[in-house]
């Protein structure tokens, strides 16, 4: 039987799209993959796949929805899904036919109880039975003790069970959050079958440090797993650490590591990666003179030549380079940066190639969202999948030219924003939205470079503003999406608090300016914290969300 | 058979054509019946608790045994009968196996029927109807024991209660013991329970409330009048012998009131009533015809509710089964724009209604026919011949051949321009003889038609492309003599030239 594997766009997808394509290879189970980047592609792919086959597996992507109420299928098709978008639709829990839910055993997903939910309504199937099928009125009719008080008793009862389940179901799916990263759940899959491999651990790890990078996961949360993946890398890479003389070039390693949280260092300059990380900038302000005077003194303070800090990482001498994580941190220390240190993983390929976590996850998202167009749709698609791939050092290359000019695209939109004050303080959320003709605005209409770009952007703007109110509102960002069409890419974020549990509200508060308002929206995304929207109801939508939210 | 019989005899009138489908349809419909009679329909009676006198003191009233329960009721402490008789209806209303049998044997119905007459204590009267009530809703046997107890005349005069609520129980009882069967419902329209049962539904209801008190919600009024529907058509219900004349012409006006409700179970059960109505005779047909209710009845055709679209289309059914006259009326009130989509409806129940009435207009006129086609009824009748459910597509079957054997030879050709061959020879595969038999005879009919044409040797090429001679060959060795016969008799006649 031949599987259909639809794969949503995001690092964490690929990852675990790559541990299932190589446990089907394992087990020469035949698949066809379809990466969806939104509803629409996966209902039309559904549709255009469902005489040919019956199973079909959902990678990130069709838990949060009724997927027997969108897709309709037959009886004997049957989907495996594996999202970690949450809450997770009740009738998919509750379907054991149909529907098959990847989930961590011990993720806590809160559901409610099956009978606050649903009801067996036994008496009012007979009621409605009779009443509907049109057959003769009986002859005698017994009137029955209940007729008098229990029926309206019962009626009150269900009235009551009714409004409870209305309240429970608000509660259970008022905000949209992520469970564990798809790819540790594939992992988890291939490790109790005894099947995992070190490169499969690795997807995990970039799953995971894409969830952190797109700050879709809690401190905690990360943390804690990060702690279960590292007692796989110590499982994994125990005999390798014996043999470090023996490396050869095809040799794979990964290694536990507290690493500096400066993006793509290892592949860039010191300075512009402190210059292009939202941490670094966030903190000492870079949009302003005062910032870039602090960076000055920052970087005396580590005693670091700023030809040296200008020069390619790579090309550094290796006297400084020998203690520069301490040097950093204890300067960064004195500059209110305490949590420049961070637990992640690291990968060895052969004796020269040394790359984070979080060095893929740039370069793997910005593969996805290249805006060069070099082909057809999915050509995007492909080539981050290849370049997760241990083979393919040259797009995994292109992918970290590509994430670094990203980087800078946002560190500047983010400098641009604060310095022209276009975030804005609705009353119960901050807004700013990117004029057409902004520099780099087309990259903007892509989801997860918005979704960075607001956050990075929030980041700052909250230690830019001295409003104590506005550092506790979340952000609408606005993007042009489509200028023909006149639709503008609209996300909303949580606001960035240290304690923030990345929940975020605005899934349902969109759902509901946007029903009030008639407005013309598409909720096409996954994350369905992001919508597109017609330009010109923008206004009426925004006025709808400050009452709705007030 | 017998209709067989009729149909190859040429000539005959449509009328007795008609009749004919109504017997066999009459059948159908007892088998149904039959298996309905377990089932009991709870309809949804709203009253307050407060309204109810004896219901406040629920809670106290302590679990009596039947011993307790006799000796109470034949004591002559009024507020003891009224204990024992509300344990008695608690046990007689309970959802299951109430003990009616026992209840009986205890002897206690003739005093709970002097109970019904105790005017100054209404809570009692209110405990003893009910539990009659119950007791009526059970066998024949059950029924009998309370008619036996002298429940019927007091009943009826508890009709005109000044309690809503009593004046209710006592509708529902006249209704279950009218229900038995036609000769107590005729027993109660002796009784004269007509006048007072009508007496409810006439008055205004606002001076009803007026004049009987405090219960004005609307909700209970629509109660209320259900029960009222419902008794009524019972009294209009069964044959052998059909209710009488006078009385169905009594009762017609407040049906015809009722069915220009809103309510949908008093639409319904009013429209049950019209189709026990128009069951039967050409004379009853027209007495129902005469109310001018046709506009309203074909109206609901069209309606969603199953519950009404059934009894509404099994009236108008039952209503073209009469003269051509009548049958005319229905096409005049429009009942041709509706047939269609009801042709096509998704229960095929509606489905073989509506092609039995189709047929039955196709006995008619060739005027008649000529409407059937100018309305657009042959593409429905020939999907429903290809992919109807097969009770459905037997009606078709019989549609087919009324409109081949009454039909002109253009409107014939028409037919079978709509494509009506295929699937009429497909149904030589079918498993029921008859429908095989009618189905070789309006071959023979077509032949006929064909010869007067000169258009035989296209006819048979058409019947041989269609893979129809292979079908009939077939036949010949069918175990059914008759079909032997028929398939016989066209092969030698039209087939037999090579």
């Amino acid at each position: 039987q031949r599987v259909l594997l639809l794969v949503a766009s995001d690092v964490d997808a690929l990852c675990a799209c790559k541990i299932l394509q190589a446990l089907f290879q394992c087990d020469h189970v035949q698949y066809t993959l379809v990466p969806v980047s939104g509803w629409q592609e996966l209902e039309t792919a559904f549709l255009e796949h469902k005489d040919q086959f019956k199973y079909f597996v959902l990678i990130n992507c069709g838990a949060n929805v009724d997927l027997l109420e969108i897709l309709q299928p037959e009886e004997d098709t049957f989907f495996f899904v594996c999202d970690s978008h949450r809450p997770i639709n009740v009738v998919n829990v509750y379907n054991d036919t149909q529907i098959k839910l990847l989930v961590k055993q011990d993720d806590d997903l809160d559901v409610p109880a099956y009978d606050d939910i649903f009801r067996d309504d036994e008496d009012e199937e007979e009621d409605s039975e009779n009443e509907s099928d049109g057959s003769e009125p009986s002859e005698k009719r017994r009137r029955f003790e209940e007729d008098v008080i229990e029926r309206t008793m019962r009626r009150r009862q269900r009235r009551e069970w009714e409004a409870r389940r209305r309240e429970i179901l608000f509660d259970y799916e008022q905000y949209e959050y992520h469970g564990t990263s798809s790819a540790m759940v594939m992992f988890d899959l291939a490790w109790i079958m005894s099947k995992d491999l070190n490169d499969m651990l690795w997807w995990a790890i970039v799953g995971l440090t894409d969830q952190w990078i797109q700050d879709k996961i809690t401190q905690m949360k990360y943390v804690t797993d990060i702690g279960i993946l590292q007692r796989h890398v110590s499982r994994h890479n125990h005999r390798n650490e014996d043999e470090e003389n023996s490396l050869s070039i095809d040799c794979m390693r990964i290694a536990f590591e507290y690493d500096l949280r400066l993006a793509l260092y290892q592949h860039w300059s010191l300075y512009e990666s402190l210059c292009n990380t939202s941490y670094t900038s966030s903190s000492l302000k870079l949009w302003s003179v005062q910032g870039q005077k602090k960076l000055q003194e920052f970087l005396a303070d580590m005693g670091l030549p700023l030809k040296q800090v200008k020069q390619k990482f790579n090309s550094m001498d290796i006297s400084l380079k020998e203690n520069l994580r301490e040097m950093i941190e204890e300067s960064a220390n004195k500059f209110g940066m305490k949590d420049l240190r961070v637990q992640t993983f690291s990968i060895h390929f052969g004796f020269k190639n040394k790359f984070s976590a979080s060095d893929i996850v740039y370069a793997t998202a910005s593969l996805m969202e290249n805006i060069e167009k070099e082909g057809p749709e999915t050509t995007n698609f492909i080539k981050a999948l290849d370049s997760l791939s241990r083979g393919n050092l040259d797009k995994l290359h292109q992918g970290l030219d590509l994430a670094k000019k990203q980087l800078r695209a946002i560190q500047q939109t983010v400098a641009s924003c604060i310095c022209t004050n276009l975030v804005i303080s609705q009353g119960p959320f901050l807004y700013c939205s990117l004029m057409e003709g902004t520099p780099d605005v087309k990259l903007f209409s892509k989801p997860v470079s918005l979704c960075l770009l607001s956050k990075y952007l929030l980041k700052s703007f909250v230690c830019s503003t001295k409003n104590k109110r506005c550092k506790l509102l979340p952000l609408i960002m606005a993007a042009p999406m489509d200028v023909e069409q006149g639709t503008v890419i609209m996300v909303g974020i949580p606001p960035e608090t240290e304690s923030s549990d990345k929940k975020n509200f605005f899934v349902r508060a969109f759902e509901k300016a946007a029903d009030s308002t008639n407005s013309r929206t598409l909720h096409n995304h996954f994350d369905m914290s992001i919508i597109e929207l017609k330009t010109e109801d923008r206004s009426k939508f925004l006025d709808a969300l400050v009452s709705l939210l007030s | 058979s017998e209709r067989m019989s009729k149909f190859k005899n040429k000539g005959k009138n449509s009328d007795a054509l008609r009749r004919q489908r109504v017997e066999v349809s009459v059948e159908l419909r007892k088998a149904k019946k039959d298996e309905q009679i377990l089932k009991r329909r709870s309809v949804s009676f709203s009253l307050d608790e407060s309204v109810s006198p004896g219901e406040d003191k629920k809670s106290e009233i302590p679990e009596l045994s039947l011993d307790d329960i006799v000796e109470a009721l034949n004591g002559s402490n009024e507020e003891l009968q009224l204990e024992a008789t509300q344990a008695a209806r608690r046990m007689l209303s309970r959802q299951k196996d109430p003990p009616i049998n026992q209840v009986i044997k205890l002897g206690i119905i003739p005093r709970l029927v002097e109970f019904l007459s105790r005017a100054d204590n209404a809570a009692l009267q209110f405990e003893a109807a009910w539990a009659l009530t119950n007791i009526a809703s059970g066998t024949s046997d059950h029924t009998k024991a309370v008619v036996d107890g002298g429940a019927i005349p007091a009943f009826i005069s508890l009709l005109s209660s000044p309690y809503m609520h009593i004046s209710e129980q006592a509708v529902w009882a006249l209704g279950n013991i009218a229900g038995d069967g036609p000769m107590y419902r005729d027993v109660l329209i002796n009784c004269s329970v007509i006048p007072p049962l009508l007496a409810l539904v006439v008055l205004p209801l606002p001076s009803l409330l007026l004049q009987r008190g405090s219960y004005t919600s609307p909700v209970f009024q629509v109660g209320f009048l259900r029960n009222i529907t419902w008794t009524l058509s019972n009294l209009c219900r069964n044959k052998n012998p059909y209710p009488p004349a006078d009385a169905v012409k009594k009762m017609l006006p407040v049906l015809v009131y009722l069915l220009l409700h809103d309510d949908k179970d008093i639409i319904s059960d009013s429209c049950w009533a019209m189709s026990y109505l128009t069951d039967g005779f050409n004379d009853r047909i027209q007495t129902v015809v005469d109310t001018g209710i046709l506009p309203r009845l074909v109206e609901l055709l069209s309606s969603p509710e199953l519950t009404i679209l059934t009894p509404a289309l099994r009236a108008v059914g039952n209503i073209v089964t009469g003269t051509d006259q009548q049958t005319q009326e229905v096409i005049s009130a429009g009942a041709l724009t509706v047939l269609p989509s009801l042709l096509r409806h998704a229960k095929p129940t509606i489905q073989k209604e509506a092609a039995w009435m189709l047929s039955n207009i196709a006995a008619g006129s060739c005027q008649q026919i000529q409407q059937l086609i100018t309305h657009g009824l042959l593409p429905p009748l020939v999907e429903l011949l290809e992919k109807g459910d097969f009770k459905a597509q037997k009606e078709a079957v019989w549609a087919v051949a009324n409109f081949i054997m009454g039909g002109t030879v253009e409107q014939v050709v028409e037919l079978l321009q709509a494509g009506v061959l295929k699937p009429l020879l497909n149904l030589l595969s079918a498993q029921d003889s008859k429908t095989i038999l009618v189905i070789l005879d309006t071959i023979s009919n077509l032949f006929l038609a064909a010869e007067r044409l000169g258009e035989t040797d296209r006819l048979c090429l058409l019947v041989e492309e269609l893979d129809g001679l292979e079908k009939i060959e077939a036949l010949q060795n069918h175990e059914n003599n008759m079909v032997y016969h028929a398939a016989l008799q066209i092969i030698e006649k039209y087939f037999s030239g090579e």
